[in-house]
């Protein structure tokens, strides 16, 4: 069934459009009184912060809007003034209130955890494994967000040294899933801003919102029309299709070819390969990322 | 779909495409040239949505039973008649190929990509799924039958797709 709730054009059925319906209604609600700020946590395990990174270059809304008009953010290591043992402590004074927590990084889980250690408290280390157990079963909505967190992804590449898995081996419970390498900040606040208005968005089956991650990037790529002629690039530099160098639009699902990057002006493909950072199994199940030798024909 | 719904597409595609016809009459009226890579970009959106949206038409008339859902990372629903556990009738005149030609096939420097399910060898060379010839860590020149079996189990219909072109000895 069609629900009546959906929106039809005239209205504008962009990208960017829709992020931007959901956050200011979201905003909207909270300064008329309908909805409470809620508290996020955002914990950052063992990655390279390319999330929170991706993060602070969001337009649609920007950081600062999510920051004063969303969410009450409690803890990120990255952006609160706190640190040390303090920082923890402030971490440790949400468990008792209700609160949803966004994930970056794999769990490192090698000798019980001793190989990621995001903190001390009470004068012991407190590892990420700790953390990811401790806040994952209180939250009240969990996001792995990245790659990482998601299926462990280049934190547990091989020969994964530090024995790390995704975020769900660890904490069996719901979760809503945002794979990317890093994850698209529209990505995560768009699901934020639904997540606070009308609950979880309808997920796929493997818990990615279907919101975002419904379309093959091979599906609206703007090289397709080269794709479906056989006409394929040899190197990087030609504007045809990308095939046989070994392009993963083909097998990901995402919609960088419509929503784009750093502010919508360029995306992968743009200028190279997609190398499926959005698809499980990245990176080593999407490898080779290029190659030259391929048989054309 | 029911009538009501039929009735919406329609709608959709009608608004679409004055839609678009607007957005080309921007087009030759703008000078500036972001609002004319902005309205190219949303041309671009109209026509795919288009192209979804016809596509869905076409797909009732095919089969009444096929749901246009939303495609689902595990493989939209396959058509009815592709629903068979059974390999599919494939040519009964396939040539043989045996395991080293097999492993030949890697899909580099001017070898084909071949792949070996349940006995079938298929080419895979121009497949969209298989990129640099390999899918998902598993590169080409392989009997994947094993693989096969425990990533797409329930999806036999994806074998039906590929083009058969011996039989493995
Ligand atoms: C490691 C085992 C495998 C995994 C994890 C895997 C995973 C996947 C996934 C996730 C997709 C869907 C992409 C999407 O549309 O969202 C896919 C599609 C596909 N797979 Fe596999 N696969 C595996 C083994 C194989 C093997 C052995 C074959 C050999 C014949 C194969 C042939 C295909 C084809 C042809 C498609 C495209 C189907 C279509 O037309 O949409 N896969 N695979
Ligand atoms: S460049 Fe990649 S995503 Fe685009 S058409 Fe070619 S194979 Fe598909």
């Amino acid at each position: 069934m069609i629900d009546p709730h959906h929106v039809l054009p005239p209205e504008d059925m962009s990208n960017e459009a829709i992020v931007r319906r959901l956050t200011e209604q979201a905003n909207v609600r909270i300064q008329n009184g309908q909805l409470k700020k809620k508290k996020l946590v955002w914990l950052e395990l063992t990655g390279c912060s390319g999330n929170i990174i991706s993060l602070m270059n969001g337009f649609n809304p920007n950081l600062e809007y999510m920051l004063t008009l969303m969410v009450d953010l409690v803890y990120s290591n990255s952006l609160m003034a706190a640190e040390g043992e303090e920082a923890i402590e402030r971490l440790m004074s949400v468990l008792d209130e209700e609160f949803i927590l966004a994930v970056e990084g794999a769990v490192a889980t090698k000798n019980n955890g001793l190989y990621n250690v995001i903190g001390r408290w009470r004068g012991k280390p407190f590892t990420a494994l700790q953390a990811a157990k401790m806040l994952g079963e209180k939250a009240s909505h969990v996001i792995a967000v990245g790659a990482c967190a998601v299926d462990g992804g280049p934190s547990a590449a091989k020969p994964n040294l530090a024995e790390c898995v995704g975020l769900s081996d660890i904490v069996k419970r719901p979760m809503i899933k945002l794979p990317g390498c890093p994850c698209h900040p529209d990505w995560f606040l768009g699901t934020l801003a639904h997540l606070l208005m009308n609950g979880v968005p309808e997920l796929d089956n493997m818990d990615r919102p279907l919101l975002f991650y419904s379309t093959l990037i091979h599906d609206r790529c703007p090289r397709r029309p080269f794709f479906d002629k056989g006409i394929f690039a040899k190197t990087l530099g030609e504007p045809t299709c990308l095939f046989k160098l070994g392009c993963r639009g083909p097998v990901t699902r995402v919609d960088c070819p419509t929503r784009k990057w750093d502010g919508y002006v360029n995306w992968p493909i743009g200028a190279s390969t997609c190398i499926g950072c959005s698809q499980f199994g990245f990176p080593d199940k999407m490898g080779p990322f290029i190659s030259y030798d391929i048989t054309r024909e | 779909m029911n009538e009501n719904e039929l009735e919406l597409v329609r709608r959709q595609i009608q608004l679409t495409f004055d839609e678009i016809q607007y957005l080309i009459r921007m087009l030759y009226s703008t000078k500036d040239y972001h609002t004319k890579n902005l309205t190219l970009n949303q041309l671009w959106n109209k026509v795919s949505l288009l192209h979804f949206l016809t596509n869905m038409l076409d797909q009732q008339q095919i089969s009444s039973t096929v749901t246009p859902t939303l495609p689902q990372p595990s493989q939209p629903a396959p058509p009815s008649h592709m629903n068979q556990t059974t390999p599919q009738t494939v040519p009964q005149n396939l040539p043989t190929i045996t395991r080293e030609q097999l492993a030949n096939a890697t899909g580099r420097n001017g070898n084909p990509a071949y792949v070996a399910v349940g006995g079938i060898v298929y080419d895979v060379t121009n497949n969209k799924a298989w990129s640099a010839a390999s899918h998902f860590g598993l590169p080409a020149g392989k009997d994947l039958t094993a693989e096969f079996a425990s990533c797409h189990a329930g999806q036999q219909w994806i074998l039906s797709t590929l083009k058969p072109v011996g039989r493995l000895v």
